[in-house]
């Protein structure tokens, strides 16, 4: 008897492609090169293999590679490449929020009695996490690189804070694994979902106001917004008066990355 | 601008080809997806009563089924009988569900399950691993643990043994039983345990199996006497927030099917509940309850093991019904699902379609936006194949005209434009 029938290896083939084409889309935001989200992906695979044994710890303790170190050092990279002081405190506010939230709902929230999910339990904490994390993300800083750092960390806070309760009730059985689901971790998937989630609340509301707003916006902002002139005489839309265009563009970019948060 | 047209109704294809596909096994199998945000303020106590239960009635009256609080609207069931029902009304302390008449894929696995097929089963063995593991570590029974919770090493741990023992007694089944507990017991215990069930994974299991126990305060609801054992009766969940769900709910009527074909009635119901229990993980990854927390530890570890004498056959570990005509007819062969892997491919890929172009249109605000970035898209993988469209770039020599240049001109700053969209507006 077949084990796995046809039906099942696609199944399984198509959510694997959907699944790391979106992951790779939405990390693709994240200050990366489109090489660069896919170098993140494959870290995300062969790292999902690769569990470290933290030595030393009352309870034992094992990181992933994978499913914690990875994404976390990507949000750390967002962190350390912030513009400004006011995104990183947003951001890891956010954080903190976001690791109060999850905390509050999944263990105080949906907990008590009731099979198999606790009460309230109306919704998997796999898609709760990002959603918390997305909606903490935005009204703090309205960013998608936010949403990320903080459903990442918040996880992670919650998963250390998880560490805390085993050890304070000497729980010498329990083996703590954080990130130990790899690529399909809560922590990995939270920050795609979250990414994905910020960038839908941001857009539709953009298209509700009925557009972006010019107005009030610094300038290199607008200027790196504005269509490139083609065929107009070289200066004419530069406030630099340096000609070459890619270099003109590059300047603004640097501008906007400034100024955005 | 030809090019431009036939990404707009690309686009629109994709959606409504998404509708489609969703509609047509949404219609057609009676799967809700499943979130009612209402539930949480009008049909839960914050205070509630601790073991209080849910009775769920048919439009006559009479009781299908008992559950926790938590029963929503859209919750289903299919009974050991195959019928199916499905919750349209939660109140109090009671919730009503409609009839949606025989499951008809539950009763083609009944049917296929003949005693032939079941004699058949001893003769070839090949082997193969199964992952159990438990995500609500601190489970137990009150008549025989003294408490209903006793965390980390709760007396849902017996049970488990019980059914490893069982399955390592009576088949040639590998057993990887993770012991590792996940506590405290609530929502978010399923998030730490997806840790251990990635670790069973690894192992290469035919099935992951989550074992629990109940909550509902009366023990005579799983309390019955099956194969001259005194036990109690098993529950199957499947999580209805999973893409996959056909696939592993195909797997759970299997299971039912042929464990009620060997022990009777030892598997009492499946039921669709909210929750994914990390069985996206799998096709076949199962949660089962075995019995209640007033049932007494004996019925429930006795009860297991009755259920684990089907276990090998229905994952293909030991010889097992060899046939081709697979219920519900198709191309696969029923190793491990029927039609239900199918429908859960077509359940992601419209879910992908629908969203991916719902997300373009408000993105960009109109048709002709969502033409320009899918446009645009093939742009991105120029990246990966710098050297071949730079050598078909190379090939292709511009025209002469000015008029000709013009519109070029024209185009290339709209693709610029589209390219560089997400440089200058990305946040």
């Amino acid at each position: 008897m077949d084990r796995f029938p046809l039906g099942l290896i696609v199944l399984i083939v198509v959510s694997l492609l959907i699944f790391f084409g979106i992951a790779q889309r939405a990390l693709d935001r994240m200050r990366l090169s489109d090489k660069g989200a896919l170098a993140v992906i494959l870290a995300l695979i062969v790292g999902s293999f690769i569990n470290i044994p933290v030595p030393g710890t009352p309870v034992p303790l094992e990181i992933n590679v994978g499913g914690a170190l990875v994404p976390v050092g990507l949000a750390v990279y967002l962190l350390v490449k912030a513009g400004t002081g006011k995104e990183v405190s947003r951001a890891l506010i956010a954080s903190a929020l976001t690791a109060a939230v999850i905390w509050f709902i999944g263990s105080r929230l949906m907990t008590g009695l009731p099979e198999p999910a606790g009460r309230f339990g109306f919704l998997d904490t796999l898609y709760l996490f990002p959603i918390v994390a997305a909606v903490i993300a935005y009204i703090a800083g309205r960013s998608r690189r936010s949403a990320f750092i903080g459903a990442t960390l918040g996880v992670l806070m919650a998963d250390i804070a998880n560490y805390f309760y085993l050890v304070r009730n000497n729980a010498t059985n329990a083996l703590k694994s954080i990130g130990g689901a790899g690529a399909f971790d809560s922590i990995v998937i939270s920050g795609i979902l979250a990414i994905l989630l910020a960038d839908l609340i941001g857009e539709t509301r953009e298209r509700l106001q009925g557009g972006p707003t010019s107005e009030g916006k610094p300038d290199a902002l607008l200027a790196g917004l504005r269509k490139p002139q083609f065929g107009r005489k070289k200066g004419d839309d530069n406030p630099r008066g340096d000609g070459d265009k890619e270099s003109r563009r590059e300047l603004a970019r640097e501008e906007v990355d400034r100024l955005e948060d | 601008m030809k090019t431009k047209q036939f990404f707009v109704i690309l686009s629109l294809l994709m959606m409504f080809t998404g509708i489609g596909i969703i509609g047509y096994l949404g219609l057609s199998e009676t799967v809700l997806p499943a979130w009612n945000p209402a539930s949480v303020l009008s049909n839960e106590d914050a205070d509630h009563i601790v073991g209080k239960a849910i009775d769920i009635v048919d439009a006559k009256g009479s009781v299908i089924s008992r559950a926790c609080r938590g029963v929503a609207v859209g919750d289903e069931i299919i009974n050991s009988k195959g019928d199916h029902y499905r919750v349209i009304k939660v109140d109090q302390n009671r919730a009503v569900a409609k009839s949606l008449g025989k499951d008809k894929q539950f009763l083609a696995w009944h049917e296929f399950f003949t005693d032939e097929r079941l004699a058949m089963a001893a003769a070839n063995r090949k082997g193969g691993t199964v992952g159990i593991y438990h995500t609500h570590s601190d489970e137990a029974y009150v008549p025989s643990d003294g408490s209903e919770s006793i965390p980390f090493k709760g007396g849902i741990y017996d049970v488990g043994r019980s059914l490893v023992s069982r399955l390592q007694q009576k088949s040639d089944t590998r057993v990887v039983y993770d012991q590792t507990p996940h506590d405290p017991h609530d929502n978010a215990a399923y998030q730490r345990s997806r840790r251990t069930a990635m670790k069973l994974m690894k192992q290469n299991p035919v099935a992951i199996i989550d074992v629990h126990r109940d909550g509902i305060p009366d023990a005579s609801y799983y309390r019955a006497t099956v194969s001259d054992n005194k036990v109690s009766q098993l529950r199957l969940v499947v999580g209805r927030q999973n893409p996959n769900m056909e696939a592993n709910k195909d797997f759970a009527r299997r299971m039912m099917a042929y464990a009620n074909k060997v022990h009777p009635t030892i598997v009492k119901e499946i039921f669709m509940a909210k929750g994914n229990y990390n069985q996206d993980l799998m096709p076949t990854a199962i949660l089962i309850e075995a019995g209640t927390h007033t049932n007494t530890k004996g019925e429930a570890e006795r009860g297991v093991a009755l259920f684990a004498d089907a276990i090998p056959t229905v994952l293909g570990i030991e010889g097992g019904p060899q046939t081709r005509n697979v219920p519900g007819g198709g191309i696969t062969q029923p190793g491990a699902t029927g039609t239900g892997g199918w429908r859960a491919v077509g359940w992601i890929l419209g879910l992908t379609l629908l969203l991916g172009g719902g997300f373009l249109f408000i993105s960009t605000g109109s048709l002709k936006g969502v033409g320009d970035r899918l446009a645009g898209f093939g742009k991105e993988f120029t990246n990966y194949l710098g050297p071949v469209t730079r050598i078909r770039q190379r090939a292709k020599k511009p025209a002469g005209d000015t008029k000709v240049m013009k519109k070029a001109s024209d185009n290339m700053a709209d693709r610029a434009v589209i390219d560089h969209r997400d440089d200058v507006t990305e946040d």
